[in-house]
């Protein structure tokens, strides 16, 4: 005997996307939509345990559906005789790419989009939901009440975009499927079978999307790195939960089947794609592809690989595609050239925190015969990570590499030496030396650490720190050093000078444009460069438009620039076509929605205030934009 | 999770409107991700037997034409509910007869 609720249930997931797109074609309302196709199920709990299931529930669920709405549209007098005409299956696909693109809608951020896209897309209830995510379900349902209201209040278009605008809109959606995707790959806590679920959810996404869009290399590579990646998820993780290497698993595990689907997606990305550059997730998957051809770890084509995320690093220069550059070149041309590139990378704050970055520094030290500083290495992911298997197999590793330093741990030398100190002084260094000992390394012996290590990892933990506050934290660590009978590792940390005291702090207002620090965003350097050099009314300035800027010429209207802005504005600008040049960070409130000239209708956000521009630079500097002008 | 789902031998001969529906199923079903793969079985097949250090290999067929198993699809669904309605919808097409379907481990 079928279980007609149940049937109900697993219909409503199998079709909700079809039906809820066919209602938005009428309605031109995603809250309104979901809310018909909603009644549309009731009735089906009603009818079919008596009834039966009828033979094709989708269709059935979609013409009950669709005569709720011809009735909402006659009460509401907008009823046209069109909208009764069923839409051919042509029209079904591009209906669900339509509802696909507003749920991906750029005028969403990102949690709301994938929020939104699993409940009406993919037919997840709210619990199933707040689940995959961790997060309480009240959240979620504000979320997703709140992405409608944002989508019925912004007017976003219901038309499928096309030529320039498609791309944008496309790389929305594929942001949002390979988002849900991560979210179930990298979950490695919790053993809620609705994680590992998120990146079934995903794939389901992607194979959909590629039916809809078929002609996108970009629909097809991701959805051959998602399959390739899926085929690894029994591999990844050992018999004690401990995460596997890529090149330390045992291939076997290796799912073929997924394999070859990826592979089968992979060809449909180079036929579409032949005469296009390949998009990152192209080359992501051709990636992956190069490690599912490997039998072995050892036949890996790693020369290749690192030629790709070459590649993918001049389209994506995230830290993290660079450290995975330098473990690619690490192993294609030898641990002196990987370390040469992961070096390179220390100093960015970005990856501060990142246990991942000591961790390739530590396999590759290793690998040049250099165990004692790989351990060192090691012991810092390890007190990096905050994943506690991942914890333990660090510490196994370090281990193993070396000899382990006699003599005091970091760690423990710090509580003794904060137990001893009174409160005050104490709470004043805890924090400074918290930060310290997480990037040193916990476990790591004080004897193993070097003035030059000690003042390397230093300067990268505080790169934007003022002075005063600077040689704060160096005199903790100092203090600490001379009581723990180290006083040589604080030798090579620097003080900076400090101003006078008594008078204003003298900060040259050029300093952040001249010589602009690694934390200032391209926005705020584009429009320091951009006044400076102009010498035109800040007004002026953040009031230019895209459209009226002649590049060549290097003049808008009534602003007019020179070399270090005009090298800098093509990255601002990143391909858009209209709308204010300077943007703020934050789509607006519906309440809060400017006029149509002050906001980006590529990014649904607004014009950068002079409020804001005034806040952020005397935040930087102490000074007012005006300065900029004078100087 | 993933279901495979066996189909016995048909007694009837398909009509062209069932190839049709049937066409139009496994389309749908691919697209929405859910079928990983689907075929046709020689009903006959051969056994492969072991005993000891003897390794036998006989051909078949071994059961009545309607025992034995014609088809296969292996889907990747969300739960068993899921694999019950495909089953369902997949038995409305092909009409009387019966297939098995078992969950797929590892």
């Amino acid at each position: 005997m079928i279980d007609a609720r149940a049937t109900v249930g697993v219909v409503w997931k199998q079709e909700s996307a079809r039906i809820v797109a066919a209602l938005l074609r009428m309605v031109h309302d995603v809250g309104l939509a979901e809310e018909l196709a909603h009644d549309a199920l009731v009735t089906a709990m009603e009818r079919w345990p008596a009834e039966g299931v009828p033979d094709n529930p989708g269709a059935w669920l979609t013409t009950v559906a669709r005569r709720r709405a011809v009735d909402h549209l006659r009460r509401s007098r907008r009823f046209d005789s069109t909208d009764l005409e069923p839409p051919d299956v042509a029209e079904q696909s591009d209906d669900v790419l339509r509802l696909m693109f507003i749920s991906c809608h750029p005028v969403l951020d990102r949690p709301a989009r994938a929020a939104l896209t699993l409940r009406v897309v993919a037919g997840l209830s709210v619990p199933e939901i707040a689940r995959a995510f961790l997060i309480g379900e009240p959240a979620i349902a504000h979320r997703i009440a709140a992405a409608k209201r944002t989508l019925s209040a912004s007017g976003a278009a219901y038309g499928l975009p096309s030529g320039a605008e498609l791309s944008g809109r496309l790389a929305s959606v594929l942001e949002v499927v390979y988002l849900v995707f991560n979210e179930g790959y990298a979950a490695t806590s919790g053993d809620d079978l609705m994680r590992p679920g998120l990146c079934l959810e995903a794939l389901r996404l992607g194979r959909l999307l590629a039916e809809l869009a078929p002609d996108e290399p970009e629909v097809h590579g991701l959805v051959a790195l998602m399959e390739i990646q899926q085929s690894r998820s029994a591999a990844r993780t050992g018999a004690r939960g401990e995460p596997v290497q890529l090149h330390e698993q045992n291939r076997g595990r290796w799912d073929r089947l997924l394999i070859n689907r990826g592979f089968a997606a992979m060809l449909r990305a180079r036929a579409t794609g032949a005469a296009k550059t390949p998009g990152p997730y192209v080359l992501q998957a051709a990636i992956a592809v190069c490690h599912a051809q490997a039998r072995t770890a050892q036949e890996t084509d790693w020369e290749r690989i690192a030629t790709l995320y070459e590649a993918l690093e001049r389209l994506l220069p995230t830290p993290v595609v660079r450290l995975n550059r330098a473990v690619a070149v690490g192993f294609a041309r030898g641990p002196q050239a990987g370390l040469a590139l992961v070096d390179a990378l220390r100093a960015d704050p970005a990856l501060r925190d990142y246990h991942l970055l000591p961790g390739v520094r530590g396999d590759l030290l290793l690998r040049s015969g250099r165990g004692a500083e790989a351990r060192t290495e090691w012991e810092r992911a390890a007190s990096l990570t905050r994943n506690a298997a991942e914890r333990d197999f660090l510490r196994a590793r370090a281990a193993t590499a070396g000899t382990a330093g006699r003599g005091p741990e970091l760690g423990a030398m710090v509580d003794e030496f904060l137990a001893g100190l009174g409160s005050g002084t104490a709470s004043a260094y805890r924090k400074s030396l918290a930060r310290m000992r997480r990037a040193l390394g916990e476990r790591i012996s004080l004897t193993t650490l070097d003035a030059a290590g000690v003042a390397a990892v230093v300067a990268s933990l505080w790169p934007d720190a003022a002075p005063r506050g600077w040689n704060r934290h160096l005199a903790a660590f100092r203090s600490f050093a001379a009581w723990a009978g180290f006083p040589q590792l604080a030798a090579e940390l620097k003080n900076r000078a400090l101003p006078p005291a008594g008078e204003p702090v003298p900060v040259d207002p050029l300093l952040p444009v001249l010589r602009i620090p690694s934390g200032v965003p391209l926005r705020e350097r584009v429009l320091w460069l951009m006044v400076r050099e102009s010498g035109a009314p800040i007004r002026a300035v953040l009031a230019l438009d895209v459209q009226d800027l002649d590049l060549a010429r290097r003049a808008g209207p009534a602003v007019a620039w020179r070399e270090q802005t005009a090298a800098l504005l093509p990255e601002l600008i990143a391909g858009r076509a209209r709308g204010p040049l300077f943007l703020s960070d934050r789509r607006p409130g519906p309440a809060r929605r400017p006029g149509p000239a002050d906001l980006c209708p590529e990014t649904g956000r607004r014009r950068l205030s002079y409020e804001r521009a005034e806040y952020l630079f005397k935040r930087a500097t102490g000074r007012t934009l005006r300065t900029l002008r004078m100087s | 999770m993933r279901y495979l789902m066996l189909s016995k031998m048909q007694d009837t001969q398909p009509d062209e409107k069932l190839f049709a529906d049937m066409a139009a199923f496994i389309e749908e079903m691919t697209a929405s991700g859910v079928l990983l793969a689907t075929g046709g079985l020689d009903p006959a097949g051969f056994k492969i037997e072991s005993s000891g250090d003897d390794v036998t290999i006989t051909d078949g067929p071994f059961t009545e034409a309607k025992e034995a198993v014609g088809g296969f699809a292996l889907v990747e669904v969300r739960s068993r509910d899921e694999a019950i309605e495909l089953g369902r919808r997949f038995r409305k097409i092909v009409g009387d007869g019966e297939s098995v379907i078992h969950q797929v481990f590892g």
